[in-house]
């Protein structure tokens, strides 16, 4: 079938999801009411209160949520064929992810713009709060852990892309120097920086940057010595003032977003590919079936609990008319889910003949830990549809794709270090408090420690286990968000079965993986990722207590009580 | 004479597409922690905060849209067929694109009057009310 097919069906289920869907929850779930004064008017301030046009909203919204990990789920995904990805990718977005980042941003808009953490607190109860907390600790370690792991799978796969990789840096501490210290604009120096940057990838395909002798040296794999390496810098990254290298990268970043969506789909296009990987794969013996792993493998491009966050941490305050919330939440989350998108068709289509799709997805090892690389790989073909050579194709996705990742890690070890902070404070550590070195070190030790644990199933690390446990957390903070937003909707006596159907699924499909995981990690003797995997499962059932209880108690409530707030 | 647009750049407190939704930082502001991390841009913010209330209170009908520089699929397009509309040529419609990118501007109807720093709110407010009233004018 020719991969432009599925962007038609895919793109016609999005609109009719937008044009049906989002219009049911907005008149019937949401109630949406163009009278109502958002925080952005009652509240506005200039700062964080701002009421903003639609169309200015949805591109920080979208910005804000767009990045790596839309890529690697559905890239692992497709082990299973390419079908049940899509339409997990296509049913999540329209029935799960729509009605998340919709109902976020409503619920928190209809609260004076408070965050999904509070307002846990405040709709399900006081303990809701703490178990936020508790979720976002672990979903950080894992996002740290497996980008760590992504970053250095793509540098040994791709050496070409380290020369690239390392220029970025430079160039962004020039860029935050120029415009933070010197006052200038910004846009010219990042648009350079990007084509400096592009230039550099035929400079590093010319002069691969291989660790082998260190890591011999030392007497340790590549792929250690790459995560030690990636752990070190993202020690010293996230210890330096935001503005010298983060906030700089970010330009280049959001701009390396935008060409890559651009070059894949018109790569599609003009290159008219076909799709010669099975529709639903008859996995390898011992692969992990996927029902129910395909739905915590693709969290981000289905359903991303995180979004919940910036729709409720900034998108709420900027919220001009309460009817535009389904243009911005249920649009974000379209946008989110035609990434992943691109992501299967490079997976699949981009992989080119089926002999080269079956050896790359041979068993779930292979798929899992070569994820990444079938993705550059794929899109390297797109390119080569454009009249780039596939090989620098390549290079410029293992570049994308490494940017995106070493940036997340770099916040994600800053975030780290906050919830830590937070955590210690509320058990009464007080040797903890201000200790940014001691607090900065853990946060790096924990994760580096996941990203180095070793596999047990003898075919070396199995990434993809990984990575399926940062899906089932970020699924429990999805699943925290539909809480709240369920009982906060039937608390006004309308019908929460939106959000309680995905809400219920998830929390089925989490704790199932989660229970399989465990006896996994048993068997092969992973007790890190056995320990891991037991924490979330509490987690997992303290929010289903959670959710349960709150839920019972609305339904009590909600037909003798008057709504406190609309 | 078509309604006056005031853009005021300025990056947005939480991060953007660098790292997506899981790199979402926190902050004083987002109350995911304490951190100053981000006190420099926070004071940006409150400056820009500053120009919008003052232009709000003397002209409460004036189109007033605050933007983040990296929002560049609607700011560059916006600038530069406002700046067209206004009747800047090409080239300093160009200048106005390139300068309107910057961590903080000031840009009415296209025209960049401030890109990087700004003095004092009133300078500020008195500019933009002058380009405004020399535009109704002419």
């Amino acid at each position: 079938m020719p991969a432009f097919f599925l962007i038609v069906i895919a793109l016609v289920a999005f609109y009719l999801g937008y044009k049906f869907y989002s219009r049911y929850l907005a008149e019937k779930v949401y109630a949406l009411d163009p009278n109502f004064v958002t925080p952005a008017h009652e509240l506005r301030d200039g700062v964080d209160f701002v009421p903003t046009h639609k169309h200015v909203l949805l591109g920080h919204h979208f910005t804000s949520v767009a990045g790596a990990a839309p890529i690697v789920g559905p890239a692992i995904a497709v082990y299973w064929g390419w079908l049940p990805a899509l339409t997990w990718v296509v049913l999540g977005t329209i029935f799960a992810a729509g009605v998340h980042d919709f109902g976020s941003i409503v619920v928190s808009a209809r609260n004076r713009g408070q965050n999904i953490g509070t307002l846990s607190g405040k709709v399900i109860s006081a303990r809701a709060s703490t178990l936020f907390l508790l979720i976002i600790f672990f979903l950080l370690t894992l996002v740290n852990a497996v980008f760590g792991v992504v970053m250095a799978i793509l540098f040994m796969k791709n050496p070409g892309a380290v020369i690239p990789a390392l220029i970025v840096i430079p160039i962004a501490i020039f860029i935050g120097q120029w415009a933070y210290r010197l006052g200038r604009s910004i846009i010219i120096p990042s648009i350079v920086g990007l084509l400096i940057l592009y230039v550099a990838i035929p400079v590093g395909q010319a002069y691969p940057i291989y660790v082998d002798g260190l890591a011999e040296a030392v007497g340790l794999s590549v792929r250690t010595t790459w995560i030690i390496l990636i752990f070190a810098y993202t020690w010293i990254a996230s210890r330096l003032p935001v503005w010298v290298l983060l906030q700089p990268r970010d330009y280049i970043n959001g701009q390396q977003l935008l060409v890559a969506l651009v070059v894949i789909f018109a790569g599609v296009l003009v290159g008219w590919d076909k799709i010669t990987a099975p529709a639903v794969n008859d996995v390898a013996a011992g692969s992990p079936h996927w029902f129910p792993y395909l739905f915590i493998t693709v969290a981000c491009g289905a359903i991303s609990g995180f979004h919940s966050m910036v729709a409720s941490g900034t998108t709420s305050k900027q919220l001009g008319n309460e009817t535009e919330a389904r243009f911005v939440g249920y649009g974000g989350a379209l946008g989110e889910g035609a990434l992943a998108l691109a992501a299967i068709l490079a997976c699949t289509a981009g992989l080119g003949a089926a002999g080269d799709w079956n050896t790359a997805y041979a068993d779930f090892g292979a798929a899992s830990g070569g994820a990444l690389g079938h993705f550059v790989d794929g899109t390297g073909h797109f390119l080569s549809n454009l009249g780039i050579p596939a090989t620098l194709g390549a290079t410029f996705a293992a570049v994308v794709v490494i940017t995106f990742a070493g940036t997340t890690m770099d916040t994600g070890v800053r975030l780290q270090r906050y919830i830590l902070e937070e955590i210690s404070e509320l058990a009464g550590i007080k040797a903890l408090a201000g200790r940014v070195n001691v607090l900065t070190t853990l946060a790096v030790l924990v994760p580096l420690g996941l990203a180095l644990v070793p596999g047990g199933d003898g075919k070396g690390f199995a990434f993809g286990r990984l990575w399926t446990l940062f899906g089932t957390t970020n699924q429990l903070t999805a699943g925290l968000a539909l809480s709240v937003i369920g009982v906060w909707v039937l608390a006004r006596n309308r019908n929460p079965l939106a959000a309680l159907i995905p809400l219920v699924f998830l929390l089925v499909m989490t704790t199932w993986a989660l229970i399989l995981n465990l006896f996994d990690f048993f068997a092969k003797g992973d007790y890190l990722l056995l320990v891991m995997d037991a924490a979330i499962f509490i987690l997992a059932a303290w929010l289903a207590v959670e959710a349960f209880t709150a839920f019972n108690r609305e339904r009590h409530n909600a037909s003798q009580a008057q709504p406190a707030e609309r | 004479m078509g309604a006056h647009q005031v853009l005021l750049v300025r990056e947005q407190d939480g991060q953007h597409s660098g790292s997506g939704c899981c790199g979402r930082l926190g902050g004083c502001h987002t109350e995911l922690g304490a951190a100053a991390d981000f006190s420099h841009s926070r004071a940006r913010m409150l400056q820009i905060g500053e120009v919008y209330r003052a232009l709000r209170a003397c002209r409460p009908a004036l189109d007033v849209v605050v933007v983040d520089p990296r929002n560049v699929v609607w700011l560059y397009p916006t600038v530069w067929r406002s700046a067209r509309r206004d009747g800047l040529g090409r080239w300093a419609a160009l200048r106005s694109m390139a300068r309107a990118g910057s961590p903080m501007a000031v840009v009415v109807d296209g025209d960049t009057l401030f890109a990087g720093r700004l003095p004092p709110t009133e300078q500020v407010v008195g500019r933009i009310l002058e380009r405004i009233d020399r535009r109704f004018d002419a």
